[in-house]
């Protein structure tokens, strides 16, 4: 149960970041919301690595600088999905969002991109990606 | 016209973010693989905030800095994604991540409709209808099928 209620939380924080990242947007400009929140985040996970040192730099020396990069694609995450919301309304733009997700992360998989164990294609992702497309029809239907 | 290339525009770079999304979580774990998870959260933003930074300073140059207008709240935002990997971290651990991620992207979808119903924080207002809740419900189905459903097994 505490299980559930902490995903169910994560996934509507998820979503009120969208919306926060958003009105900032309208306040000051879209890449001064980005940096902001980005370094108001960097600043609190600092602190609280700080207390918990779960791990070092020398650790991190040792990650390929490619996945490395990983940390700087939220720059163009956090615009891109701005952006969207700005045109196309929350709910629109985090149904997009969450099949290209997930269309995404069936792709590495299957192909076994970096260095990943590759997994057969199966018809039940097929059908749910199917479905989520219908899905998003029927949302965008007026 | 105009409405129709917005929406275009719209639905490429939630797509895109979509993509990217995956494809940092991918990253992310390498990270995660040789440091603590706490490390990597604050490396991950670190690097987020250095190429925001960078891009903030070719595109808008010292307006960067210009924060004044910021009402208090709005400082804050950035803690809310620290929240987001504490749950998820916890969820995970708890339930798996097949579990966790399907409840997390229902959330997600949910609370996107009832913000875009409500008009939260002063964001523009779009009505609700049926079709909506429909939309939601069937990519939610689309959702647990895919996450559920047996096919993910590793090629021998």
């Amino acid at each position: 149960m505490q299980g559930i209620l902490f995903a169910f939380l994560g996934g509507a924080c998820i979503t009120l970041q969208g919306v926060i990242n958003t009105r900032i947007s309208d306040t000051v400009g879209t890449w001064q919301a980005v940096s902001l929140t980005q370094f108001v985040g960097f600043l609190l996970a600092l602190c609280i690595w700080v207390v918990k040192r779960d791990g070092h730099i020398a650790q991190i020396k040792k990650v390929k600088p490619l996945y490395l990069l990983g940390g700087g694609f939220g720059a163009l995450i956090i615009f891109s999905e701005v952006t969207a919301i700005q045109h196309i309304g929350v709910t629109f733009a985090i149904s997009i969002l969450l099949i290209s997700q997930l269309c995404m992360a069936f792709l590495i998989d299957i192909k076994g991109w970096f260095g990943l164990i590759k997994q057969k294609m199966k018809l039940p992702q097929f059908l749910g990606i199917a479905i989520m497309i219908v899905g998003v029809l029927i949302l965008s239907y007026k | 016209m105009k409405e129709g290339i917005q929406m275009i525009i719209g639905i490429l770079l939630a797509a895109l973010a979509g993509a990217v999304v995956s494809l940092q979580t991918v990253f992310n774990n390498k990270v995660n693989e040789k440091t603590g998870s706490w490390t990597t959260t604050t490396t991950v933003l670190g690097m987020g905030f250095l190429c925001s930074f960078i891009v903030s300073l070719l595109v808008e140059g010292k307006n960067t800095f210009e924060l004044q207008h910021l009402q208090t709240w709005q400082w804050f935002g950035g803690v809310i994604g620290v929240g987001v990997v504490f749950c998820l971290v916890q969820g995970m651990k708890r339930l798996g991540p097949t579990f966790t991620i399907s409840i997390v992207l229902t959330s997600q979808l949910g609370t996107a409709l009832l913000w875009d119903s409500l008009g939260w924080l002063g964001l523009e207002k779009i009505p609700f209808t049926f079709n909506k809740l429909l939309g939601v419900l069937v990519i939610i189905i689309g959702i647990l099928v895919f996450k559920f459903g047996k096919g993910k097994e590793e090629k021998s």
